[in-house]
């Protein structure tokens, strides 16, 4: 926090030269405080990239200065407290995606164990445990689901367990529900899947 | 039928209600009725019928692919009185190729089935399709069947919607080309009502044509009562007609986007091409995301009606949102949705 403060302060008085050219986007305003975010991010080698797509994303829907500030402040914590959680090791988008994933709710102790428990990029399964809670699931049923099968699964798996729930719940299986039969579906499957539900939930004739 | 598949495939539910039913050729009657691993039926005469099926199947999904197969298997008896008794065992398989918000499918059917003397043979062939079009999905289905010297066709449509607890099915169907299998139109509604995580009211009726494989006589019904959950649902995949989506997704009840729904396609050479198909009317659909530079991209019209392009996209997380005929950023179905920090709504796509 200090951190970013100091840079905002800094901002101020920083020159153009620097730079990031996508940044000229931005207003006279808050194109130095993103640029001196950005550096900040840089000097405690945080992933910068997700930095200047937050500021041009909220230049392009024509969001306040204010509110682009903020978001690429808050942003810059997330990304730190993601590396925090995940070690000095995490790539770019793993930090990018565990970012968004605490944003949702996930625990940082969720994102330690998968770490630990993955020797495979963590990527997918945090964007599979933020899809989760953003599709209603309750954020410990999502975080037991997706750490059931990081261990094992592949992520063109863990992808297709995320459409599995998505689809369960449009058809109106309570969430949490629908993540826990997914996760022991796809626990369970490599070629071959049992299919649950085979016949349709309709009230069946007399 | 209950029990819609084994216990350990999740699902377990029980419907108890009440149903007047007037099967083709009998006097109509009322009668309470108790489901689980089977039906018990109690009619105003208090004579009784017992009926059970035991279905389940196995879906082969190879990843990144949009073929399935389908391996299933149905298993079922009931007798009314001591003079009617049936038993049926039949085996099937099925190819399913899906889309996003289409598939068909093409199938057949073998087994045997008996009606209180020699086994029959059982065989039949059927192709159906189905399609998603927010908030409703659709199916049509076509078979022949061949029960011993009986033989048929069935034509079937149906119909599914849900509107918050509220869900809607309704299907319509025709026999023909018959011999000993009856022949005419039938067609059944119903609506389940969720008044809970584990309870669901459900008022159903309609027609429906003899089903010579399971010994059930045409009729007519009117049935209502209570589903009580039992265990955790099962995967809801409506399998008769429609089967499962690989990214189906329903818009939100009073989705201002409805109607406009993104379907994400990575390709083996790195690069992800994007569909998008817009409901209504549009002279012009721009996207931006992370991958873009949020710049706005016109998105090139195809012949179908759809709108797509193709781009390089990293793997990883990704936000973006489109917008038509210079709109509002909106967020189309198929994608999660998440608060983008300024105030609105933010797509999240991931890419393998």
């Amino acid at each position: 926090m200090i951190l970013l403060v100091a840079a905002t302060l800094v901002a101020l008085q920083a020159p153009a030269q620097g730079i990031d050219p996508r940044l000229e986007r931005l207003d006279s305003i808050t194109r130095p405080i993103v640029a001196a975010l950005v550096d900040s991010a840089r000097v405690a080698a945080l992933p910068t990239e997700p930095l200047v797509q937050r500021a041009l994303e909220g230049a392009t829907k024509r969001a306040p200065a204010d509110r682009i500030v903020a978001a690429v402040r808050r942003l810059a914590l997330d990304l730190g407290h993601a590396r925090d959680a995940l070690g000095p090791t995490a790539s770019p988008t793993e930090l990018g995606a565990a970012a968004a994933a605490l944003r949702a709710g996930a625990h940082p102790a969720t994102l330690t164990e998968l770490r630990r428990i993955r020797r495979e990029s963590l990527t997918v399964p945090l964007a599979v445990l933020t899809d989760l809670v953003g599709s209603g699931v309750p954020v410990d049923s999502a975080a037991a689901a997706v750490l059931s099968l990081a261990a094992k699964t592949r992520d063109a798996d863990l992808v297709e367990f995320r459409r599995a729930v998505e689809r369960d719940i449009a058809l109106g299986a309570p969430p949490a529900s629908a993540t826990a039969a997914a996760a022991a579906v796809t626990a369970e499957a490599t070629a071959v899947q049992v299919n649950a539900g085979a016949r349709q939930q309709r009230p069946g004739r007399p | 039928m209950g029990a819609r598949a084994p216990a350990a495939q999740t699902t377990g539910t029980i419907d108890v209600g009440v149903s007047s039913v007037r099967y083709d050729g009998f006097l109509p009657s009322a009668g309470r009725s108790h489901r689980r691993a089977g039906t018990y039926l109690r009619f105003e005469s208090g004579h009784r019928s017992l009926q059970s099926l035991l279905a389940g199947s196995f879906l082969i999904r190879p990843a990144e692919h949009r073929w399935r197969g389908e391996l299933g298997g149905s298993l079922g008896a009931s007798r009314y009185l001591d003079f009617a008794s049936f038993w049926h065992a039949t085996a099937d398989a099925r190819l399913l190729i899906l889309g996003a918000d289409r598939g068909v499918w093409i199938g057949g059917t073998a087994g045997r089935t008996s009606y209180g003397r020699a086994a029959r043979p059982v065989t039949a062939v059927g192709i159906g399709a189905w399609m998603q079009r927010s908030p409703v999905m659709v199916g049509g289905s076509a078979t022949r069947s061949f029960v011993g010297d009986t033989a048929y066709s069935d034509v079937v449509s149906t119909a599914h919607t849900r509107r918050g607890p509220l869900a809607l099915d309704a299907s319509i169907g025709a026999r023909f080309a018959s011999r000993g299998g009856g022949r005419g139109v039938f067609g059944e509604a119903s609506a389940t009502l969720a008044v809970g995580e584990r309870t669901v009211l459900f008022v159903a009726g309609g027609r429906y044509p003899t089903e010579p494989v399971s010994g059930s006589v045409a009729g007519r019904y009117v049935s209502g009562g209570v589903r009580l959950r039992l265990a955790s649902p099962a995967r809801l995949s409506a399998r008769t007609t429609i089967p499962s989506a690989s990214r189906p997704g329903t818009p939100a009840d009073g989705d201002p986007v409805a109607g406009v729904r993104l379907e994400v396609l990575p390709r083996p050479d790195g690069v992800v091409r994007l569909v998008l198909y817009v409901a209504n009317t549009a002279a012009g659909v721009e996207l931006a995301g992370d991958f873009t530079d949020w710049q706005p991209l016109q998105l090139r019209r195809t012949a179908d009606g759809m709108w797509e392009t193709v781009l390089p996209i990293p793997s990883g997380v990704h936000r973006l949102n489109v917008r038509i005929d210079g709109g509002g950023w909106i967020v189309p179905a198929g994608l999660t949705r998440a608060a983008d920090d300024f105030g609105d709504e933010v797509g999240i796509m991931t890419v393998p």
